[in-house]
């Protein structure tokens, strides 16, 4: 018995000397996202809009200061008097993978393919009601009604144009297992769990600095924190790993052992508060709970010091940004609240808070913030928290079902449009009861006369005059607190010595073109 | 009536029952995914998709029919063969199953395999002396393997071998820098076909860590199975009868022993085989090893109803297959065996 298993031993170094050495100098880039389809219509989680950054070009692009910059087009929009008619010049010179030419009839095609079977063709079919070529290189859009952040909407990844020619026969359904774009990497090989991107030869803009991508997928946070430390791949994205995985590979990359960048948040944790049941149709009661999350420690806690405090509904990266909308943890101001709402004097409001059990993150967040309420405020408040699958929560959100539930809502494109409507806007509402509406969907069910023609405006206005009244909507609703920001999650991605350094843009991608080997440090093992 | 016909009614029965056990079990999958809580269009558009956007893509789906005829359809395509669409990416069914399967069978072969012998040989070894240290260990053995928490045992022997020592790769099932071998599926066979060494030592690389820890927690199975039915053997009245007429006590274990207590050991090996087919889930979750079971996980979580039918469905008739070839293999080598 002993033999055989010395056996076996024996021949795992065996095995380990016969390690395939690298074919290229192809960079290889680890996440736990498994991708079914690079079809930008069936695009709507981050780590398929991590590859197709690569693959595809989008009309704008916002760089790593917050800039729109034209990728595809050559200007800016330009809006007619009324702001119904958008017409954006295209770039000329561009090819596509299968070197058929990009054009205005080919942007239209895929901006109306996007619309009509695009997974997020709402985001397009809400606010565009047509795309016409109106020259070979220049396109219409007729909006529904005005919209100024049309420009952040076209820098979403998900709009990237495809090559009418290779989806001509996909015209009506997805093609998952090709990608025929403009992008500076063509897709060379692709399989669920991997794929391989290579320098596109004839890309208009600045080649790639490496020799290709070779995209792996991992199913578990130590398989992909075990990945970078063997030096088995060079680059790890933080989507789906542990916190104590993420902590460790930071305090790596402080002590020089590694490199780590942090990209610009989309990502807002937050608390909705069911407003139209008791208890929490009090609005009283719901500022005793904002007064009560005491952000710092939980964060620091929970997060291990890793995501920031968050006391508004926008990144603060967003034009619109106002860091203290919500109020600070203040016990005694909570205490007073809860006072004037009949609790803390024998009497202990009761408060169901429901998180996601299939994350493991927000249950220490539900058990850290209980112990932190029964310790400052037990007389007043107690917390009876319940996990559920993330999918049957969100079913029952809009149900009414759940007084308190602990979520995150990640951002299509990066702005305030994008974070403010679909947690508050209305369509049909009684006073300060929404009745149908995102408002419905993000478990609040909470209105107020005129906030959703504020939001509406908000989308029409531009410069100073918007950011004004978008700081009055956050105010606005702090005050009602239907929603409770909790924390801000930036993407983060970590890559060995043998990497340049990574760097995001201001999508929240990592820019993968500009990555490149280091040949001194090239294959260096973690200690 | 003769053995022969009777071994073929019962086979044709165990054959004609299959197919009333597959409605049966693709029904309550139906039913089950229909009444479990979630929302396969939460899952693809996340929770705030507009009400028009939602309604729009549940017809597109089919979700918005009445239940009676999403079943009376599924019914009509299973019984065509059509498995259906992926609700994730549209794909066949069919295609997605063919693309996991090659990778849980392979693993699941070569598990079968090192369990076995490992099993099997340690099962073996304690016989000389019964109640000896070398007999103790595997027995210890033999518990110990088969109540190691799988995904447990897999996450120390990925860090162990995999990041600490670096000797293996830490998941997956092929180099990145390389390209998969075309054909089958099993990668395996499809590296050996095409006479692609270094496509070989990928794959086998990367199926060493998974096979060896299934194989490891499956062992145990095989030794106490083999310890046991052994040692029963042993004391029976043919071995006794063999050693009275003065055969050597080799002879006596190997070629009177041992073929009788095998005979359990390989019923026991058909219940492992079907419960490995869907059920090493752990093992391919821990070691990113794209299988079925992964697959069938990932299904569930996005509530992608025919994936998790046409999964459920399959493996389903892979067991039946498997138990019926089990008993047919079993009856073959046992006289004994009645009908």
């Amino acid at each position: 018995m002993v033999a055989s298993f010395a056996t076996l031993l024996l021949a795992l170094p065996l095995l380990a000397a016969c390690q395939p050495t690298r074919s290229s100098q192809s960079l290889i880039v680890a996440t736990k996202s498994r991708i079914d389809s690079l079809d930008p219509v069936q695009a709507s989680r981050i780590g398929v809009m991590q590859v197709l950054s690569g693959l595809g070009d989008p009309l704008y692009a916002i760089d790593s200061n917050g800039r729109l910059e034209p990728r595809l087009a050559t200007a800016l929009p330009r809006l007619s008097d009324d702001g119904l008619r958008a017409r954006i010049p295209l770039r000329r010179g561009v090819l596509f993978h299968d070197g058929t030419r990009f054009d205005a009839a080919a942007m239209a095609f895929s901006l109306n393919r996007f619309k009509a079977i695009g997974t997020l063709g709402y985001q397009l079919g809400e606010r565009v009601e047509s795309v016409r070529v109106i020259a070979p290189y220049e396109i219409e859009l007729l909006l529904k009604r005005p919209f100024t952040p049309l420009p952040r909407l076209l820098s979403a990844i998900f709009l990237t144009p495809v090559s009418p020619t290779a989806y001509q026969r996909h015209r009506d359904k997805p093609l998952n297992d090709r990608f025929v774009g403009t992008g500076p990497y063509a897709l060379a090989f692709f399989g669920g769990q991997q794929q391989r991107l290579t320098p596109w030869p004839r890309y208009w803009g600045k080649r790639p600095a490496n020799a290709g991508i070779d995209l792996v997928t991992l199913s578990n946070s130590t398989a992909l924190f075990g990945a970078l430390r063997s030096g088995e791949v060079d680059l790890l994205l933080n989507s789906g790993l542990e916190i104590d995985h993420q902590q460790a590979l930071h305090r790596d990359a402080a002590a020089g052992r590694l490199r780590e960048a942090i990209g610009p948040s989309q990502e807002i944790t937050l608390v909705s508060l069911l407003s139209d049941q008791p208890p929490l149709n009090r609005t009283v009661l719901r500022q005793a709970v904002a007064h009560s999350l005491d952000r710092a420690t939980i964060v620091r806690r929970v997060t291990l010091g890793l995501r920031s405090p968050q006391r508004q509904l926008l990144p603060p990266s967003l034009p619109g940004s106002d860091p203290t909308a919500w109020p600070a943890y203040d016990p005694a101001g909570a205490r007073a609240l809860y006072r004037q709402a009949g609790y803390c004097r024998g009497r202990v409001l009761t408060l169901p808070l429901t998180y996601r059990s299939d994350i493991p993150t927000d249950r220490l967040f539900a058990l850290t913030w209980q112990a932190q309420l029964r310790r400052d405020l037990g007389d007043c408040v107690t917390l009876e928290v319940n996990g559920m699958e993330a999918t049957t929560a969100y079913s029952q959100l809009d149900k009414g079902a759940l007084t308190m539930l602990f979520y995150d809502w990640i951002g299509d494109y990066p702005d305030a449009e994008n974070f403010l409507m679909p947690l508050l806007s209305c369509s049909k509402a009684e006073g300060e009861r929404c009745l149908k509406g995102n408002s419905v969907l993000g478990g609040s069910f909470w209105t107020a006369p005129g906030l959703e023609a504020e939001l509406q405006r908000s989308s029409q206005l531009d410069g100073p005059e918007r950011v004004a009244l978008l700081v009055a909507i956050q105010r606005r609703v702090a005050a009602a607190s239907p929603y409770l920001p909790v924390w801000l999650s930036a993407p983060t991605a970590w890559g060995g010595l043998g990497v340049s350094q990574p760097r995001f843009d201001g999508s929240g991608r990592v820019l993968l073109g500009e990555l490149r080997r280091l040949p001194a440090a090239a294959g260096a093992r973690l200690p | 009536m003769s053995r022969r016909s009777d071994l073929a009614r019962y086979l044709a029965s165990r054959l004609a029952l299959a197919p009333v056990m597959l409605w049966l079990i693709a029904s309550l999958v139906f039913l089950l995914l229909r009444v479990a809580p979630g929302d396969p269009i939460d899952a693809l558009l996340g929770t705030r998709a507009p009400e028009a956007a939602r309604a729009a893509l549940r017809a597109q789906l089919g979700l918005d029919r009445p239940l009676a005829e999403q079943y009376g359809r599924f019914l009509g395509h299973l019984l065509q063969g059509d498995l259906g669409q992926s609700l994730t990416n549209g794909e066949p069914v069919t295609r997605l199953i063919q693309a996991s399967l090659p990778a849980s069978l392979e693993l699941g072969v070569v598990a079968l395999l090192l369990a076995a012998i490992v099993g099997l040989t340690v099962g073996f070894s304690g016989i000389a002396r019964p109640e000896g240290r070398l007999d103790l260990a595997g027995r210890l053995y033999g518990i110990g393997t088969y109540a190691l928490p799988p995904f447990w045992a897999a996450m120390v022997v990925q860090l162990v071998f995999a990041v600490w020592l670096g000797w293996l790769p830490v998941g997956g099932r092929f180099p990145a820098t390389l390209m998969p071998p075309q054909g089958t599926g099993f990668y395996l066979l499809d590296s050996l076909r095409a006479g692609d060494w270094q496509q070989l030592g990928g794959s086998l690389r990367h199926l060493v860590l998974p096979a060896a820890t299934l194989g490891l927690l499956l062992s145990g199975i095989f030794t106490n199975a083999l310890r046991l039915n052994l040692r029963r053997a042993l004391g029976s009245d043919y071995v006794e009868a063999a050693r009275s007429r003065g055969l050597s006590e080799r002879r006596v274990v190997l070629h009177h022993a041992l073929p009788n207590a095998l005979l359990p050991v390989l019923t026991i090996t058909g219940i492992t085989v079907a419960s490995l087919i869907g059920g090493a889930l752990l093992i391919e979750v821990t070691y990113s090893w794209p299988g079925i079971a992964f697959r069938l996980q990932e299904a569930i979580a996005q509530r992608d109803y025919p994936l998790v039918q046409g999964i459920v469905v399959v493996v389903a008739a892979l067991v039946v297959l498997v138990s019926v070839l089990v008993d047919l293999v079993v009856a073959l080598l046992d006289p004994r065996i009645r009908f």
